[in-house]
């Protein structure tokens, strides 16, 4: 062994799930400081070993467990897990995060990131417990909910608190929207549950005693505390520790960021009351998804009683009852957190469930879906006892469930008649809960991210042309958000190119993204890091790192066949929205997408028409040109 | 004159001890929103959008007697 690499484990495990081989591999320091970990090493690792155009529910598939140095319950933020693969929803590049103490649990195992490949004959899970590795059998699991499984793997290792991430019944049934999911939280996006499932992986426990070495422990321990004292002071992180996520929602009807109705609009004008009714009668305490987390923006609530009865869970987020209420025009609230619970128990994506029931509604209005295709349902917009059972009937892919669980694009695919239109998707990824005639910003994020039009890459676009927050990165170039307003266009896709670089960092670093909306910035990451690791990185490095993984991820789409068509928005979404309090604002269509994207290719480095980052940039960004 | 002012989330704190019971407040003639807002010393700095009398109006909106203002923070997470 040479040096030892301070900050990481330096190793990987490989779990061949058709040979049960089991493989401990030494990390190269380069590509560590190249790519740091999470998405961006999972993007190497995703690149170099996937070949072109394979089948994401093939045992080609791989999936990619990754943390990153700050994967430690300490580090405000630290707790999750990013898990990299090809996504059998939208066949292109794909993550999806999770909360949870899995992340910081595989490190103390001694592991940086696992990788699972190829295809077990039955079902099984898998334990990690430092160096012992068990692949147990899991066919008693099958067809169990989420909690279930959780519960019965605990049970049997006889460990109650041992990190469990699995998938539900949705998952074994390859519903290209399944999640994987840890106790309450979900690694949500693009059907990461789909792909375990396509392996007979239902789940992954994994337990440590290890702890990672520490290049300078005075100088990390001085970088938390200074990182811990500026969200403790931040007013935002505040926000979220009183109202979670869900508190979000009078603010984003109000400033026309809540698409409705299939986005046919932009606001509601419920919010207030869906979210006085949850905060005062359904709302039970908030929860933090990991051992540690400072703000515990998540929310534990119960409908006590009713035909939408549910027991006390986790849950109840902004995007889930956002996609259960306003995108499906449903006031009931009892309805919208039944459904975001059975979402959770068979193991679908709550917002990509909502954006699918919004579209089966509209096809049914045109006569699209007819009553033929759903027997005694009822898909009339709104109405609360279709949520649940769509929810239903998706998961378990039985009757008009079969089609919608290959998500809006290939839906509207299969029912033509005009659907397309309904299908209100990015790269084929359901859109989610805000809305880009908010803000211009988010319309650049929205159509250029490498996952699609997900929820969590795009809205600093959001956050920094409504929320005007800079993100500490103004001394890195980016205009001032004070200085822009939210419905300009000209700028945006300048301005777009800084935040992306920036903000991915929590991804590559696999921490909660929250915490750079509420006071901490890529400075006090590159201390922390810096400590940790021993390597002098500053704010630059970790923009020079973003972007690379940025690039990165572009370079894996476009092998998979996308470009600058795939970098669409929907037509409906830049339209003027047909009712409501901004339906007679000009300002907030979108008028000119293509000068906007045009502008942000040219920050890039890439090429106007076909989309592809030219030579120059990929030799800057050290990324081999294919 | 005298306008109602509704805040939310992390603004509320800014009207404690400056709006009455029933949300209202007085101010002078001719404020506009802008005014209004450092009135309430709610920063600068953070996101927001106000609706008057439910409709989004920009901050140099002028208030009227009886106005009903809604000032909201934006965050952009969830």
């Amino acid at each position: 062994m040479g040096k030892p690499t301070y900050g990481y484990a330096g190793k990987q495990l490989r779990i061949s799930l058709n040979n049960r081989k089991v493989t401990v591999e030494n990390i190269d320091p380069k590509v560590l400081r190249r790519y740091l970990g999470g998405t961006g090493y999972g993007a190497r690792i995703l690149y170099d070993e996937l070949k072109k155009g394979i089948y994401p529910l093939s045992k080609a598939n791989k999936l990619i467990f990754a943390t990153s140095p700050l994967s430690l319950n300490r580090i405000p933020g630290g707790g999750s897990v990013m898990v990299c693969f090809k996504s059998p929803l939208t066949n292109a590049w794909s993550e999806s995060k999770c909360g949870t103490d899995f992340g910081p649990d595989l490190k103390r195992a001694g592991y940086d990131a696992v990788i699972i490949e190829d295809r077990s004959e039955k079902p099984v899970y898998i334990v990690i417990n430092d160096e012992d590795i068990e692949i147990k059998p899991a066919e008693h699991l099958a067809g169990k909910s989420i909690s279930e499984k959780i519960k019965m793997i605990r049970e049997e290792l006889d460990d109650p608190k041992i990190s469990v991430m699995c998938i539900g019944p949705a998952g074994e049934k390859l519903v290209k929207i399944a999640v994987a999911m840890s106790d309450g939280r979900a690694a949500g996006r693009c059907g990461v549950g789909a792909v375990m499932g396509s392996k007979n992986l239902i789940g992954i426990a994994v337990k440590g005693s290890k702890e990672v070495s520490v290049a300078q422990p005075e100088k990390l321990k001085a970088a938390i505390k200074k990182a811990v004292k500026a969200v403790r002071e931040n007013e935002i992180a505040a926000g979220f520790k009183e109202h979670g996520t869900t508190g979000e929602m009078v603010p984003s009807d109000a400033a026309g960021d809540w698409p409705t109705k299939n986005w046919h609009s932009n606001h509601w004008g419920k919010a207030e009351k869906i979210y006085d009714e949850f905060y005062n009668t359904k709302l039970i305490k908030n929860h933090a998804c990991y051992r540690g987390c400072p703000i515990a923006c998540g929310r534990v609530a119960e409908v006590k009683e009713g035909k939408y009865k549910t027991p006390v869970h986790e849950g109840a987020e902004y995007e889930s009852l956002s996609a259960f209420t306003a995108f499906v025009l449903n006031d009931n609230l009892d309805a919208a957190i039944h459904a975001t619970y059975l979402c959770n128990e068979y193991g679908i994506d709550t917002i990509s469930a909502g954006a699918i029931i919004a579209f089966a509604m509209e096809c049914y209005e045109h006569g699209v879906i007819e009553k033929k295709d759903i027997g005694d349902l009822d898909l009339s917009w709104g109405n609360p006892d279709a949520l649940p059972e769509l929810v239903r009937l998706i998961s378990m892919r039985e009757g008009i469930g079969d089609i919608l669980a290959e998500g809006v694009k290939t839906a509207s695919e299969k029912l033509g008649k005009g659907s397309e239109e309904f299908a209100i998707h990015g790269k084929g990824l359901e859109a989610p809960a805000h809305d880009a005639r908010s803000g211009k910003a988010l319309a650049v994020t929205y159509g250029t991210a490498n996952r699609g039009m997900c929820h969590i890459h795009p809205l600093e676009g959001m956050a920094y042309d409504s929320g005007k927050l800079d993100f500490g990165m103004v001394k890195y170039g980016l205009p001032d958000p004070n200085t822009v307003h939210r419905w300009d266009e000209k700028g945006k896709g300048k301005s777009v190119k800084i935040l992306q670089d920036g903000l991915i960092v929590s991804d590559v670093l696999s921490i909660c993204k929250f915490f750079m909306y509420g006071g901490l910035n890529i400075d006090n990451y590159a201390d922390m890091l810096s400590a940790l690791t021993g390597w002098e990185i500053d704010g630059w490095e970790l923009l020079k790192v973003g972007e690379r993984v940025t690039n990165l991820q572009r370079l894996f789409n476009m092998r998979e066949g996308f470009g600058r068509n795939d970098d669409l928005l929907p037509e409906r979404v830049r339209k003027i929205p047909s009712f409501g309090i901004y339906k007679d604002e000009q300002r907030c269509a979108i008028k000119d997408y293509e000068a906007m994207l045009n502008e942000y290719y040219e920050t890039r480095g890439w090429d106007l028409i076909t989309g592809k980052p030219s030579k120059d940039k990929l030799r800057e960004l050290e990324l081999e040109e294919e | 004159m005298e306008v109602k002012v509704k805040l939310y989330t992390i603004f509320k704190k800014y009207g404690e001890g400056k709006l009455d019971k029933d949300n209202n407040i007085s101010i002078p003639e001719h404020l506009t929103l802008q005014d209004l807002i450092s009135h309430l010393n709610i920063p600068e700095r953070l996101g927001k959008v106000c609706l008057v009398n439910g409709n989004p109006r920009d901050i140099e909106y002028t208030l009227s007697e009886g106005d009903e203002v809604k000032i909201v923070s934006i965050i952009g997470g969830g």
